[in-house]
C-alpha cells in the first residue's frame, strides 16, 4: 500500500509536488512562528476541536435513536434541526477556512516574483494551489464528520427502512457535505476573482481587506442569526419564502433529503437551488481563477513598486504617555493592516458583532423595557470575546526581524511597557465594547439599573484585561509564537464552559443585585477589589519582569536510564 | 569615548569575536573593517547591547555600558546592517513611533520627523507603506531613526548599502559633520574607498581578531602600501581572488 501511494505520488510532476508542499504550509504564516514551532501539533489540535464537535453531534444523534416517547412530528422536527445544524456548521467551518486562506489561491506578488523567473507554467502553480486548498477543506470535512458522518446515516437507517437504507443515506450525507463545502469555497473564490478582474489592482487590494472582513461577518451572522425552521409547516409558510430563497444552508438541507428520498414534494425547489448554486459557484470560481492566472499575474508585475499614498490622518490625539501612545498606535495599526492579525481578530469580533446584532434585534425592536438577563449575558460575552481576541492576537508577531528597534530604544523599565500593553488592550477592546453596550442599553429602564450594569461591565473589562495579561511580559506583536504550546482543546472547551457557566450565573446574580442597592454595593465592592488586586498583582510582578521577544519551549529532560547512578549513601 | 576591552563572543563555544580591544574617540570617524564573517556585525550588536558578551568590557564615557544600559541607549544611535523595519507602517508612522519610544517632546519630534523626511527626500512618500520602499529608501528611514534624538555615539553598520550616489555623498558628509561636532562615530563598510576618504582611523578585524588599529596614514607608511584596499587585502583576504573566480566559471561550465 505504501509503495502504491509512493508510486502514485512519484507519478505527479516534481514541480507540482514541490509547490503543493509549499502552498500547503503557507496557510500558517511561517514568519509568525519561531523555529521550534510545532505545526503538525497545532493542526492536530484544530482537527481535535472539529472531531469533538463531531462526537457531540453523534451523541445527539444517538439520543434521537433512543427517544421512543416523542410523537413522529416532534422526532421529525428534531431530525431536521440536527441535519440543518450539521450542514450549517460545515458551511461555517469551510467559510472560515476560505476567509483564513484569503488571497492564498490567487497569484500574489511573492509568487510572481519568485516563480516568474523560473520555468514553471502558471497552470502548475494553479493546480498546486487548488490541490493545497482541496487538502485543507478535505481535512475539515473529514474531521468535522468523522463520527457524525457515520452515526447519523446509521440512525436514520435504523429509524427508517432498515440496514438497506444505510449506504444510500451515507452517500447522500457525504455528497451533501462535500457539495455544501465546494459551494461555500467556490462562492468566496468567485466574489474575490470577479472583484480582482473588475477593479483596478490598487483598488482591489484595498477592497479585498474589507471583503474579507465582510465575509467573516456574513458567515458568523448567518450561522447565529438565521431562523431555525424545523417543521414542514414552517417551510411551507409563505412569510419564510423569501428567506429560504437566499438561505444556502437550507438548500443543501433540502438536497440531502432529496438525495435520500425523504424530501416533501413542495420543497424540491430548494434542492434545485442547491444544484444551481453549486454549479454557479464552481463555474464562477474556475472562470475567475483561470482569468486571474492569465491576467492578474501580469498586472501584479506591471504595478509600480511604490504606490502613492494619500495623506493619512495624523494621530494627534495622544492617549496616555509617549510610550503608551506608541504602543497603542502600533497595536491599532498592526491589527488593522496585517491580514493575518485581522483575520484572527475578526474571528472573535465576528462573535462580538453577532451577539451585538442579536441583542439589537431582540431588544431594540420593542419599546423601553426592564433589563433582561439575556442582555447581561450578551454584554458579558461581548466583553470576554473582545478581550480574549485581542489578547490572542497580541501574541502573534508581525515582523520579528524589526524588533531590534524596540530593544535599542528600550529606555524605560519593563513595567512601563507592560502598563502600556494593558492600556492598548483597554483602549482597543474594553472601551469600544463598553460604548457599544451603553448604546444598546439605551432602550432599557430604569436608568439607575442601566448605569449599575455599565459600572459592573467596566469593572469586568478591567478584570478580564488584567487576567489575560498575567505573565504577558511582551510588547504586542513583537514576540515569536509557539502554536503548539497552548492546548487548544483545553482552552477552547474550558473557555466555552466557563463563559456559559459564569455568564448565566453571573447575569442572574447581577440582575438580582441591581434590584437591591445594598447587594449591588457589595457586588461593586467585590468586583472593584478584585480588579484593584489583579492590577496591583500584575504591577508588582512586572517590576522584576523582563520584556522578552522570543518564545522558548519548556525544556524537557528525559532520562534514558542508560546508567544507574549510585545512591547518596553509596557515593559517600 | 567608546572603548572595547578584550571583548569576546562565543557561539556554541566557537569564538566569533576574540578579545577585541580598540577605542573610538569623539571628533573622530573610526572605520571598522573586515571580510564577511569576521565578526564586525557581532561586535556592533554587542556595542548596542542587542547581544551579550562572553567576556570583556565595553565602556562609554568611562563607564561600563552594562551598568546602566538604559542611560547608555539614550546616547546611542544605530543603523543596522539589514534594513529591517515594520513594513506595515509608513515612514512617518515609524519615525513617530521611534520618537515616542525615545520619549522625545511632541513638538520636537514632529519637526524632526518632517525635517528628516524632507532632507532625505522621503517626504513625498512619507505616508506610503514601508513595504513598497526600495532598499535605499529603507536605509534612509534607518538613518533618520538613528539620528533623530541627537545621539553622542553613532554606530553605522554598512550605512551606504542601497543608497544612490547623491544620498551616499550626503551621508559621507554627514558622518564627517557629526564627528566634527564632537560625536563618536564608528562605522563599518565594505566600500574601502569611502572608508579611506572619511575615516580618521581604521580597525581591521580578521577571524574575530583585531589585525590592525591605527590611522590610515600610519598603516600606509608602516606597510609600505599605497591604498587601504591593498592594506586590507594583505591583512584580511586569504583567498586567491583570481583563482576563485576562474573556479566558479569552470564549475558552471561557462
Amino acid at each position: 500500500m505504501h509503495n502504491l501511494v509512493r508510486n502514485l505520488v512519484d507519478f505527479l510532476p516534481q514541480q507540482f509536488r514541490v509547490l503543493y508542499r509549499q502552498f500547503l504550509l503557507r496557510i500558517i504564516d511561517l514568519e509568525a512562528l519561531s523555529i521550534q514551532a510545532d505545526i503538525p501539533r497545532f493542526l492536530g489540535q484544530i482537527s481535535g476541536v472539529l472531531i469533538m464537535f463531531s462526537m457531540i453531534h453523534t451523541l445527539i444523534a444517538w439520543a434521537y435513536l433512543g427517544d421512543t416517547e416523542d410523537s413522529p412530528p416532534k422526532l421529525l422536527s428534531f431530525a431536521w434541526h440536527l441535519e440543518h445544524h450539521l450542514i450549517a456548521m460545515m458551511m461555517l467551518v469551510v467559510g472560515l477556512i476560505a476567509v483564513a486562506s484569503w488571497d492564498s489561491i490567487f497569484p500574489d506578488r511573492r509568487d510572481t516574483m519568485i516563480l516568474g523567473p523560473l520555468p514553471v507554467k502558471p497552470s502548475v502553480v494553479l493546480a498546486a494551489k487548488a490541490a493545497a486548498a482541496a487538502a485543507v477543506i478535505g481535512l475539515a470535512i473529514v474531521t468535522l464528520n468523522v463520527a457524525a458522518g457515520f452515526a447519523w446515516p446509521s440512525v436514520l437507517a435504523m429509524r427508517g427502512r432498515g440496514p438497506s437504507e444505510f449506504l444510500p443515506t451515507l452517500a447522500s450525507y457525504w455528497l451533501t457535505m462535500i457539495a455544501a463545502s465546494v459551494f461555500v469555497y467556490g462562492s468566496v473564490l468567485t466574489v474575490q476573482g470577479l472583484t480582482a478582474l473588475l477593479l483596478p489592482r490598487r483598488l482591489f487590494l484595498l477592497c479585498s481587506a474589507f471583503l474579507q472582513l465582510a465575509a467573516f461577518a456574513v458567515f458568523f451572522g448567518v450561522f447565529f442569526l438565521q431562523p431555525t425552521l424545523t417543521t414542514p409547516a414552517e417551510f411551507a409558510n409563505p412569510s419564510y419564502g423569501a428567506f429560504l430563497s437566499w438561505a444556502p444552508s437550507y438548500w443543501f438541507f433540502a438536497l440531502f433529503n432529496r438525495l435520500r428520498g425523504a424530501l416533501p414534494e413542495n420543497l424540491n425547489w430548494l434542492a434545485t437551488r442547491a444544484w444551481i448554486g453549486l454549479a454557479a459557484a464552481v463555474a464562477g470560481s474556475v472562470f475567475s481563477l483561470l482569468l486571474c492566472y492569465l491576467r492578474t499575474m501580469r498586472k501584479t508585475i506591471e504595478q509600480p513598486d511604490l504606490l502613492p499614498a494619500a495623506r493619512g490622518p495624523r494621530m494627534n490625539l495622544r492617549l496616555g504617555s509617549s510610550i503608551e501612545a506608541a504602543i497603542l498606535a502600533f497595536s491599532f495599526r498592526s491589527v488593522t493592516r496585517s491580514r493575518q492579525h485581522r483575520v484572527v481578530f475578526a474571528f472573535y469580533m465576528a462573535i462580538v458583532l453577532a451577539v451585538a446584532l442579536s441583542s439589537a434585534r431582540s431588544f431594540l425592536a420593542a419599546a423601553a423595557q426592564p433589563l433582561a438577563p439575556g442582555f447581561l449575558v450578551a454584554s458579558f460575552v461581548m466583553m470576554s470575546f473582545a478581550v480574549l481576541g485581542l489578547r490572542s492576537v497580541f501574541s502573534l508577531p508581525i515582523s520579528l526581524t524589526a524588533n531590534w528597534m524596540l530593544r535599542i530604544s528600550q529606555l524605560f523599565p519593563s513595567w512601563r511597557y507592560i502598563a502600556a500593553t494593558r492600556h492598548a488592550l483597554l483602549c482597543l477592546t474594553v472601551l469600544p465594547v463598553w460604548i457599544t453596550a451603553a448604546l444598546l442599553s439605551l432602550h432599557f429602564r430604569p436608568w439607575p439599573q442601566v448605569a449599575g450594569h455599565l459600572i459592573v461591565l467596566a469593572l469586568l473589562g478591567s478584570i478580564l484585561a488584567d487576567l489575560s495579561l498575567i505573565g504577558f511580559y511582551k510588547v504586542p506583536f513583537t514576540c515569536s509564537y509557539l502554536p503548539g504550546k497552548v492546548n487548544i482543546q483545553f482552552v477552547f472547551w474550558g473557555s466555552l464552559i466557563l463563559f456559559l457557566t459564569l455568564g448565566l450565573t453571573g447575569a442572574r446574580y447581577e440582575l438580582a443585585a441591581l434590584h437591591n442597592p445594598v447587594r449591588f454595593a457589595w457586588m461593586v465592592i467585590a468586583l472593584g477589589s478584585m480588579a484593584a488586586c489583579l492590577r496591583a498583582f500584575n504591577r508588582y510582578r512586572a517590576r522584576d519582569a523582563e520584556i522578552y521577544f522570543e518564545e522558548v519551549p519548556a525544556e524537557v529532560i528525559t532520562s534514558l536510564r542508560l546508567i544507574s547512578l549510585p545512591s547518596s549513601e553509596e557515593a559517600f | 569615548m567608546l572603548e572595547l576591552r578584550k571583548v569576546s563572543k562565543h557561539f556554541s563555544g566557537i569564538p566569533a569575536v576574540d578579545k577585541v580591544s580598540f577605542s573610538a574617540r569623539p571628533g573622530e570617524v573610526t572605520g571598522y573593517l573586515g571580510p564577511n564573517g569576521s565578526g564586525k556585525s557581532t561586535t556592533m550588536k554587542m556595542i548596542t547591547g542587542l547581544i551579550g558578551m562572553t567576556s570583556g568590557e565595553i565602556l562609554f564615557q568611562g563607564a561600563p555600558i552594562r551598568e546602566n544600559l538604559i542611560a547608555y541607549k539614550r546616547h546611542m544611535g544605530y543603523v543596522p546592517e539589514e534594513p529591517y523595519l515594520y513594513n506595515h507602517l509608513s515612514a512617518a508612522e515609524y519615525l513617530t513611533m521611534v520618537a515616542q519610544l525615545r520619549d522625545l517632546p511632541v513638538r520636537q519630534s514632529i519637526d524632526c520627523v518632517d525635517g528628516l523626511l524632507r532632507l532625505l527626500s522621503l517626504y513625498d512618500d512619507r505616508h506610503a507603506s514601508i513595504s513598497g520602499y526600495s532598499k535605499g529608501m529603507r536605509q534612509k528611514v534607518l538613518i533618520a531613526a538613528a539620528l533623530m534624538h541627537n545621539p553622542d555615539l553613532v554606530l553605522l553598520d554598512e550605512p551606504f548599502s542601497g543608497l544612490d550616489v547623491g544620498s551616499s555623498l550626503v551621508l559621507r558628509s554627514l558622518i564627517q559633520e557629526l564627528a566634527a561636532r564632537g560625536k563618536v562615530v564608528l562605522f563599518s563598510s565594505h566600500e574601502l574607498e569611502t572608508v579611506e576618504r572619511i575615516s580618521t582611523r581604521v580597525v581591521i578585524l580578521h577571524r574575530g581578531k583585531v589585525v590592525a588599529d591605527d590611522s590610515i596614514e600610519r598603516l600606509r607608511s608602516m606597510m609600505e602600501l599605497p591604498t587601504l584596499e591593498e592594506i586590507f587585502s594583505q591583512l584580511a583576504v586569504e583567498q586567491d581572488t583570481g583563482t576563485t573566480a576562474k573556479q566558479i566559471a569552470d564549475l558552471i561550465h561557462a
